[in-house]
């Protein structure tokens, strides 16, 4: 009994810390691949369950203030391990401003830039596509002063 | 092994798991030690700590003003800078996580220009203080020393620096010490602010001018923030000082132009346009008044020790 709750506690231990370390590999990946030239600000980690039927895709949401005459970029990683793709949206009070998947079309980007003409606070919603589980990161660097 | 042995597992484990979290905390000594009651900020707030992160979870970054300075073709000065010869005089983690925020924002200058051999005396005073506030752990200290050092890969340098800030305003928040890294946001801004205003007294430029005046915006979040913890009569304090510095603020207006957002892609990158502007309109008597005043409260709250 003592040395299956050692092994079990042994694999949680070592899972956990698997998966910080692999967190933390992501987060540099994705910062990475916003690009040359641009200054990495802050980052942002999911981890989301799948939906539940009749109920919305689950979505986390990250406050920040942006200023004026400035060009921002947010990235958006999906985790390997990720049953579906991450999409990244970027909100002003309730107006969506810019996402990462264009619904009318079917695209997706890796990111989009945004051209801030306003300083306050702005909302991102990270979330994955047809509700599946999922890790993603969300990146958002500067990218220069307009 | 019988099924209600099973059925223990799940519990046996828990046991288990909060034997081994208090252990590696007594353990680890500096790093994970046990966090004093006093900068525990649970049972102090007003509002619901899920509500606060709601008003803002990124009310400034270490590198966000720098930027800005650098972009206006602003010349590098240390003059700007605050001194790191006192870091082992501040003792209480008010003081340690205030101006560790106040460092950062300076590593974010420092960083910005690659002044490199000035960054190691930051780097340093930095490692002292987020080990004074055991969160030590996320600034990695060897690795920016030696990026400095060799004055190599600025990129990894910024990056390192800046993530470490994160890493650590992240723990913070979620081990309940949102009183510490609302300190050392509030040192970021102050700073960041130090420096704008301190190139406006000698460069009169339009965006700056402005940048400094939309500040008005975001001191009023980081007072309701501060506010939120102003039981502590150090906290209270500094509330007092912020709302002084708020009426400087006063006369600065700021209206908005309505617009919608539109979307285009450039070489394959998407680029959201946003139509909707904010215009600020503050006089050049209340940009003085605004100098003066952040100048006075900056070097007040970094010589408080």
């Amino acid at each position: 009994m003592k040395k299956i709750c050692y092994i079990l506690t042994l694999f949680f231990f070592t899972t956990v810390l698997v998966k910080a370390q692999g967190t933390d590999i992501l987060v540099a990946q994705c910062a990475a691949s916003a690009g040359e030239n641009v200054t990495y600000l802050k980052d942002f980690v999911v981890e989301l369950e799948a939906a539940t039927a009749g109920e919305k895709p689950p979505q986390a949401k990250f406050s920040m203030v942006l200023s004026k005459n400035t060009m921002y970029r947010f990235t958006i990683c999906t985790a390997p391990d990720s049953e579906g793709e991450a999409i990244i949206q970027l909100y002003d009070m309730n107006t969506l401003l810019g996402s990462s998947f264009i619904m009318a079309t079917g695209k997706s980007y890796p990111g989009f830039n945004f051209k801030c003409q306003k300083t306050g606070v702005y909302h991102v919603f990270i979330s994955i596509k047809d509700g599946k589980p999922g890790r993603a990161v969300g990146i958002l660097s500067f990218v220069e002063k307009l | 092994m019988s099924a209600i042995m099973y059925k223990k597992i799940p519990y046996i484990l828990l046991v288990i798991l909060f034997a081994f979290s208090c252990k590696s905390g007594q353990e680890s000594g500096g790093e994970f030690g046990e966090v004093p009651d006093s900068v525990l900020s649970e049972g102090l707030l007003e509002i619901n700590e899920d509500v606060m992160q709601d008003i803002v979870q990124n009310i400034s970054s270490p590198v966000e003003m720098a930027a800005l300075l650098k972009s206006l073709g602003v010349p590098f000065s240390s003059e700007y800078l605050a001194p790191t010869d006192k870091v082992d005089n501040l003792t209480t983690s008010f003081k340690q996580a205030f101006n560790l925020g106040v460092y950062g924002a300076d590593l974010g200058y420092l960083n910005m220009y690659n002044k490199t051999n000035a960054v190691l005396d930051y780097i340093q005073a930095i490692k002292v203080l987020s080990d004074a506030i055991r969160v030590g752990q996320f600034f990695d200290f060897n690795t920016l020393k030696r990026l400095a050092t060799n004055n190599t890969n600025l990129d990894s340098l910024m990056y390192i620096s800046v993530h470490s800030f994160n890493q650590m305003d992240k723990y913070l928040r979620s081990n309940k010490r949102s009183n510490l890294s609302t300190l050392i946001l509030t040192g970021v801004w102050i700073e960041g602010l130090y420096l704008a205003t301190q190139v406006a007294k000698e460069e009169d430029n339009a965006d700056l001018k402005e940048r400094i005046g939309e500040q008005k915006l975001i001191l009023e979040k980081l007072i309701i923030v501060l506010e939120n913890f102003s039981r502590d009569t150090n906290f209270a304090n500094l509330v007092a000082d912020f709302k002084d510095l708020q009426e400087t603020f006063e006369p600065v207006e700021i209206s908005y132009v309505k617009g919608e957002p539109e979307a285009i892609e450039e070489d394959g990158m998407l680029i959201i346009v946003q139509n909707e502007k904010s215009v600020v309109d503050i006089s050049d008597d209340t940009l003085t008044e605004i100098i003066d005043k952040t100048e006075e409260l900056r070097n007040k709250l970094i010589s408080a020790i």
